[in-house]
């Protein structure tokens, strides 16, 4: 088990390592992507942490959009920087998540489903309808950008991309140790019996509402990011198409463990450049790739790895992950 | 013999729920499975019933050999089950329920001359045709279920705990009627884990512990039976 | 508000919810079999209208068996969805859900490629004229999906209450397994339902053809909206959703004619939320699904 959690940091070092070079040896436009790579995976990983307790929201991206809208206002009509909005935008969204979860609660399952996704649309809607103060249907421009802080110019890509990777780790380690903590497990045995849970003294309302509230706050961060990156946002590209785009991130991917979001979003992000080509023809590619997995593999990319790591002759380090208590955990679709 | 179930096992999420199991019911008998909550008296039924498929071994039904079957094909050969809880379809009539229990019968004549003995079985189901079923009482829904479960005339009746949650007086009624129907001729499968009212309706008798069956026999020697009295009949 | 302004919006109205609770049946019919949550049902819509599109305003075809053709044919992409993509996924809604919505990106793609995209197909109106109804005037297309939506829902109510096999679709949604113990097969009504779902989806694609433009993404916002239907109705109620298929039609047709159709749709979203605070389970929904 050490061995396994040894090669598990070797393998989180070599990854951040080669994050690190990669930007130097692509392209421009490539860097940028890989800027929205990273806020995906922050909106991934968060939705997943949602997630584990058996809640599957459609308004994530609304709410990494209002992240957006509340970071680009402060930004605009007060000038505040960055380091200043981009947390008051997380916590402005944790406020949006506390307003909407009450009817929310009132529902699970499918209903739950739903619910989120007309209360999204209801705030994204008042997006469209009030010019002011969120432009409406054209959004907001001219979002002041990071700027200029000391030698470094953010507004150049390689800049922004390294401060959106730290963020990035930031809020990832944060997100893995709640996801590791009392708080996790309890979010987990909401899922797995919600009335066993209840019984043992957990608050299933309390916990679903930090579990949400908490996945809202980064979303909001990645919104935050987001805005100061395009530089102009409109209510269409926070609209349901994308939120699919993020369910299949997540379905892909895998939600049973922490990295199974990650993995999503990176084969999913490399999916959709590669298929460029395709034109029109891309959306019912995926469309296909969709119902394949969700027919021949639920349980995402992430029931690959144990399979993996088996294949390599790392038996016992597989077996010892399933013997873990939160080892050989269900997918949660 | 009129059903033969030979050795089978049945997995339910990665474990065991029964195991080994043997019954033969003889045409024209009442067989019953005695044993306390869990020991899988209820599993067995389901996949005689087709809802489950056992893992291994082998369930034949007169000549057709009935495990793989889905629970249509095993309604359409004759086997009738009532379920536990009796599980009579709430949002609907009684009488919707009971044409409901002959959905695959074609034959209308015979059919309402079926209605007409489940309704002399059960009298009250015949004034209460237009009541939706989940306003009945628990005593009511049971001779829902049975009626439903007799209008596909079956050959052979399963009884899935009829006398659960039953007041004493109610469990002599049900037990009653479960004579009549015998008497016309029908062959039941008696689940319960109220022991004594089983093997006094009983020839014979499967006991079963943890998914096995541990004691098989005459119902009268289950009877007599040290440990089962202990066990099973309050000593 | 006008009289005329005034009945001119309460027969819109009353054709909105037509439409909206024709469309949203065959949802909530799907869903209170076996829980089959068709993200694609905005494109059966679409394809119905589409059948429209090609028998009558291609192949002059007249109206009426245009709209009947869409019967069959969007009945039969029900069954084939059911088939491939809910039966294997049965048991796990959100899978089913996810699934179709990859059939939306298909359905979509392969009908802006085999129609074309860009241009909004105008169909020629079959039925022109109004009807004057204390002055308003009320296209005759328009008018005419009423009664034809009565005739549909009529048609369900009495499938569903006075034959059997509408029956054991009924016994199914009530309990699958005491359902499939009288010898009713499951997977023939899980086929049914969604046939039937195909069926009446693609009928209203097909009588609005004429009326809203034909594109391969019109089902999009009705998708949501028949959602919030099924949901405010009361999640596998058919007589829930016929309710609140008309008080959404009402609420969103009188909200768009006195502010604008973006207030309307989120009056419609605060209006579910009312409900599902006060009566969680849907206007006519129950406990168990």
């Amino acid at each position: 088990m050490l061995k396994h959690k040894v090669l598990s940091i070797i393998g989180v070092v070599a990854l951040i390592a080669v994050m690190s070079i990669l930007p130097f040896f692509v392209r421009e436009y490539y860097v940028e992507i890989l800027i929205i790579f990273l806020i995906n995976v922050i909106l991934a990983v968060s939705y997943r942490l949602i997630a584990t307790t058996g809640d599957w929201t459609l308004c994530h991206v609304i709410l990494m959009g209002a992240g957006a809208y509340a970071s680009a206002l402060m930004a605009k009509y007060f000038g505040w920087p960055f380091f200043m909005t981009a947390p008051l935008a997380g916590a402005t969204v944790c406020l949006v998540g506390l307003g909407i979860v009450y009817p929310l609660l009132r529902t699970v399952g499918f209903g739950f489903f739903i619910t989120s996704l007309a209360v999204g649309e209801f705030i994204r809607l008042s997006w469209i309808k009030f010019h002011i103060p969120f432009g409406g249907p054209r959004g907001m421009i001219d979002i002041p950008e990071v700027g200029i802080i000391g030698p470094i110019d953010f507004y150049e890509a390689i800049p922004y991309y390294f401060m959106t990777l730290a963020i990035t780790l930031v809020c990832l380690f944060i997100l893995y140790r709640i996801d590791r903590s009392r708080i996790g497990k309890a979010f987990k045995s909401i899922y797995e019996d919600d009335i066993l849970a209840e019984s043992i003294g957990i608050n299933v309302g309390r916990y679903r509402t930090f579990a949400f509230v908490i996945g809202s706050f980064f979303a909001g961060i990645a919104g935050a990011l987001l805005a100061h990156r395009l530089g102009a946002i409109d209510p269409h590209i926070f609209a349901l198409d994308e939120m699919v785009y993020l369910l299949v991130w997540v379905i892909v991917g895998g939600s049973a463990t922490f990295a199974g979001p990650i993995i999503g979003v990176a084969v999913m992000t490399l999916l959709f450049e590669w298929t460029r080509p395709l034109l029109e023809w891309r959306p019912l590619f995926f469309g296909i790739i969709l119902i394949g997995f969700l027919i021949f593999m639920p349980g995402g990319l992430e029931s690959l790895i144990p399979k993996f790591t088996r294949l390599f002759g790392n038996r016992k380090a597989a077996q010892a992950k399933a013997e873990q208590p939160g080892g050989a955990e269900k997918s949660v679709v | 013999m009129l059903l033969n179930v030979k050795d089978i096992t049945v997995h339910y999420n990665k474990v065991d729920a029964i195991r080994n199991i043997s019954i033969e019911v003889e045409e024209g008998e009442i067989v019953t499975l005695i044993g306390s909550n869990g020991a899988g008296k209820t599993t067995t039924l389901r996949t005689i019933s087709g809802l489950n498929h056992p893992t291994t071994g082998e369930i034949w039904f007169e000549d057709q050999r009935i495990d793989q079957l889905p629970p249509e094909k095993i309604n359409k050969a004759g086997i009738a089950q009532v379920p536990e809880n009796r599980r009579v379809f709430p949002y609907m009539t009684v009488a919707e329920n009971l044409e409901m229990g002959a959905f695959l019968r074609k034959d209308e004549e015979k059919m309402n001359r079926d209605l007409e003995g489940v309704f002399k079985h059960f009298p009250i189901l015949k004034s209460r045709q237009k009541q939706m079923a989940g306003t009945m009482s628990g005593g009511e829904q049971q001779m829902l279920a049975m009626g439903r479960a007799l209008m596909s005339n079956p050959k052979l009746l399963l009884l899935d705990e009829p006398s659960l949650g039953l007041s004493p007086i109610m469990c002599l009624e049900i037990a009653k009627i479960i004579r009549d129907i015998h008497s016309e001729g029908r062959t039941i499968v008696l689940v319960e884990q109220n022991a004594r009212l089983a093997l006094a309706l009983a020839q014979k008798g499967y006991v079963l512990e943890t998914g096995n069956i541990v004691l098989k026999g005459e119902a009268k020697e289950l009877r007599d039976n040290e440990e089962v009295k202990k066990a099973y009949l309050g000593g | 508000m006008e009289l005329t302004t005034f009945v001119q919006t309460m027969a819109n109205s009353v054709v909105s919810g037509s439409i909206y609770a024709t469309v949203s049946v065959g949802l909530a019919l799907a869903f209170g079999v076996m829980k089959m949550a068709n993200h694609a049902h905005g494109e059966f819509f679409m394809l119905g209208a589409y059948v429209v599109y090609v028998f009558y305003a291609l192949a002059g075809m007249p109206f009426f068996l245009a709209v009947l053709a869409a019967i069959p044919t969007i009945a039969a992409l029900g069954l084939l969805t059911e088939r491939l993509i809910f039966r294997p996924t049965r048991g796990n809604v959100l899978a089913g859900f996810m699934a179709t919505a990859g059939l939306t990106w298909i359905l979509q793609v392969l009908a802006g490629r085999i129609w074309g995209l860009g241009f909004m197909k105008m169909i020629p109106t079959p039925y022109m004229g109004a009807a004057n109804i204390a002055g308003a005037q009320i296209g005759l297309q328009r008018v005419l999906i009423v009664p034809a939506a009565v005739i549909l829902l009529g048609f369900l109510w009495f499938f569903l209450h006075r034959v059997r096999l509408g029956k054991g679709l009924r016994a199914c949604a009530q309990d699958p397994d005491a359902a499939a113990l009288q010898g009713i097969s499951i997977n023939k009504m899980t086929s049914l339902a969604m046939g039937i779902a195909g069926a009446y989806a693609g009928v209203a694609g097909a009588l609005m053809a004429p009326i809203h433009a034909v594109t391969p993404y019109m089902g999009r916002d009705l998708l949501i909206t028949a959602f919030i239907v099924v949901i405010v109705g009361g999640m596998a109620s058919i007589e829930g959703a016929v309710l609140a298929a008309f008080i959404l039609g009402f609420i969103h047709t009188f909200v768009t004619t006195i502010f604008d159709a973006t207030s309307a749709i989120m009056v419609g979203v605060a209006f579910m939320a009312f409900i599902l605070i006060v009566k969680p389970t849907g206007l006519m929904g129950r406990a168990k699904a």
